[in-house]
């Protein structure tokens, strides 16, 4: 039985005992992965962006797992270096690691663990937008530590793994191209309502953003509310890249056509009052968006 | 737009064409159409194809009892829609593709057409770009309209060799062999062209053939086949699948009459690279086949720099104008533009 003293003084022997050459080569393998990982998936990002909107979904979602396996077999080089080392007194170092890990180093333990549960279980995928925390984006990154979203005001924003465990996350594509875009107009309460449905309708599927299939179906919906006339559609954008472009392109149409036909924005200075209601509407139409 | 022929010396062009059962089909459902029961009917396909050609055989076969319109444009007035109550009770309808202008607004005269078709007490035989079909199939439940649809299947390349030959008459052009291939070999080389809508982009693949030709002269002691002959079809008829208005074109391209060489059988491969507006205003126009300038921008809008989008166009030679103004895709661009359009998901 080997007291603590005893286990401490063997422990510094050991790590006295840890050439610099040792240290290196450690060093060298986590820096040949980190650069394999950067290289291939800059290389494959590229290749992505030659392919179809699904061909480059479907070459997004194999890198993370790639970076994961490449890392997975640095650790696997870099222990075998430590077990050199300490032979049998490993375990003694492990319970130091575990108490690293509880104080200082948990953080970036969940944000490990978080990778490997998003690179297998998929919540979400490169190429994904999503929406987590208060950040809504395009997942450009999943890396070991943390997630790079490009938001739609060009930020890019680095969500660390570990908040899946915490925040609900939202996929608006999920692995596929396209993505529903919900798209609302107001006009006038006394506005012809079946011509401004029948102009939404062709301003959705003339835009050059658009994505019609069985399976995707344009819809229209129409609200009477007591000043004024939602009219609201839901409809695919070809690549979820585009899903502003998408709107502004039906919204810029539409009016140009509501226009010929005499129908006008709701003159809503009459009611002199805030919409409460419609705000929060228009925010559930965001998530909408997304999910 | 039809595939144009001699018609002096043609035997039966149909029969040339392979398309039996489909005229039979059509000839049938006539028949139930006298009988009371009333289908109308969508021929459907690829541009250059031979949608027009079929019709064209449709109404004489029909002489006493049929009427045919043929749109060459976007049809902006719906009295060019109209029929008088005199037409004949068989309407066969070409290029109806042109019938809706892809804008809000622009399908007025679209369902004018639907009311027609459906309500009067007369059999209608249309014809459509497969695009603009799957769009409108999409977008307005098109195919309800149409019990009857017909979409031409490819030429045989028995077919194309009969389609192009009968222009000429007999051993009127000859068929020599490539300077560097004299001899005659067991096997050769070709490349065979590929359509990859995943990179949008038509490759092409070395493949090694058996001179089956050859063969036959050597082996069988038959009559003698001659390979030249053959290798010119092959070529042909793989680089335009079996399409007959883009087979025309590469063979017209490749004629030094009346000579014609395996290797002047051009394989053509475009490197498509356009900006989204771009890539859109030439799925339009092949989506219409043909487009003038001032209909491409009541469609794109007042915002859309029109000029600068045909100019990018033409200058990578993808579209060509033709004698009326309108712009069409080339045809021998046709398959390496349709596979790019197919990538961005803009035709389908």
């Amino acid at each position: 039985m080997v007291d603590g003293n005893t286990s401490r003084e063997q422990l510094l022997e050991i790590f006295k005992s840890v050439d610099t050459q040792t240290l290196i080569t450690m060093a060298l393998i986590f820096l040949i992965a980190y650069v394999l990982g950067r290289v291939i998936t800059i290389i494959l990002l590229k290749l992505s962006e030659k392919l179809s909107h699904t061909g480059r979904i479907k070459v997004e979602v194999v890198i993370p797992i790639i970076k994961f396996v490449i890392y997975l077999i640095a650790f696997y080089f870099i222990f075998r270096e430590i077990f050199k080392i300490f032979g049998p007194e490993i375990f003694l170092l492990a319970g130091l690691l575990g108490a690293a890990i509880g104080f200082g180093l948990k953080d970036l333990f969940s944000d490990i663990v978080g990778g490997l549960v998003i690179t297998f279980e998929k919540p979400y995928q490169i190429g994904d937008k999503i929406s987590i925390g208060n950040y809504f984006g395009e997942v450009t990154d999943i890396g070991l530590r943390a997630t790079k979203l490009f938001t739609p005001d060009a930020n890019v924003v680095t969500s660390p793994n570990s908040l899946i465990f915490k925040e609900t996350v939202a996929s608006a594509n999920y692995g596929v191209s396209e993505m529903m875009v919900v798209i609302d107009l107001y006009i006038a309460g006394e506005s012809h309502v079946e011509t401004a449905m029948r102009i939404l309708w062709e301003a959705v599927v003339s835009s050059k953003y658009v994505y019609i299939s069985r399976e995707r179906p344009v819809i229209l919906l129409h609200k009477a509310l007591p000043f004024y006339t939602r009219l609201r559609a839901k409809a695919y954008v070809n690549d979820l890249r585009d899903q502003f472009k998408f709107e502004s392109d039906v919204h810029t149409k539409a009016w140009i056509e509501f226009q010929k036909k005499g129908i006008r924005a709701p003159q809503l200075h009459i009611l002199n009052i805030p919409l409460i209601e419609e705000k929060y509407e228009s925010d559930a139409t965001t998530w909408r968006n997304m999910g | 737009m039809g595939i144009q022929h001699s018609s002096s010396r043609e035997k039966d062009f149909v029969e040339v064409l392979g398309l039996r059962e489909e005229i039979e089909k059509i000839q049938s459902t006539i028949a139930d159409f006298e009988t009371g029961k009333k289908l109308n009917i969508a021929i459907v396909a690829e541009p250059l194809k031979g949608k027009t050609t079929l019709s064209d055989k449709i109404e004489r076969i029909n002489l006493n009892r049929a009427a045919k319109i043929t749109f060459s444009k976007i049809v902006q007035n719906k009295n060019e829609i109209f029929l008088p109550d005199d037409t004949k009770k068989i309407v066969i309808l070409d290029n109806c593709h042109f019938l809706y202008m892809r804008k809000p607004g622009g399908f007025d005269i679209f369902y004018e057409f639907l009311d027609m078709i459906s309500f009067q007490n007369r059999i209608f035989i249309t014809t459509w770009n497969i695009y603009s079909w799957k769009f409108l199939n999409e977008a307005f439940g098109l195919g309800k309209y149409f019990p009857v649809q017909i979409f031409l299947p490819a030429f045989e390349k028995e077919n194309l060799r009969l389609f192009i030959l009968n222009r000429y008459e007999k051993d009127e052009i000859k068929f020599a062999k490539d300077e560097e291939s004299e001899e005659e070999t067991f096997f050769y080389i070709m490349k065979y062209p590929l359509e990859l809508a995943l990179l949008g982009k038509k490759i092409f693949i070395l493949v090694p053939k058996i001179n089956i030709s050859y063969l036959k002269n050597r082996l069988l002691k038959k009559q003698k086949i001659e390979a030249a002959e053959d290798q010119v079809f092959e070529k042909l008829y793989l680089e335009s699948k079996g399409n007959p208005g883009i087979a025309l074109r590469i063979w017209e391209l490749g004629l030094d009459y009346p000579v014609m060489k395996p290797k002047n059988i051009g394989q053509f491969s475009y490197e498509v690279d356009l900006e989204y507006e771009e890539a859109f205003t030439l799925s339009l126009i092949l989506s219409y086949q043909g487009l003038t300038k001032s209909e491409i921008t009541e469609i794109m809008g007042s915002m859309s720099s029109v000029d600068k989008i045909l100019y990018q166009l033409l200058s990578q030679e993808l579209i060509l104008k033709d004698e009326n103004d309108s712009y069409r895709v080339r045809p021998e661009a046709l398959s390496s533009v349709t596979t790019y359009m197919e990538k961005l998901r803009l035709v389908w």
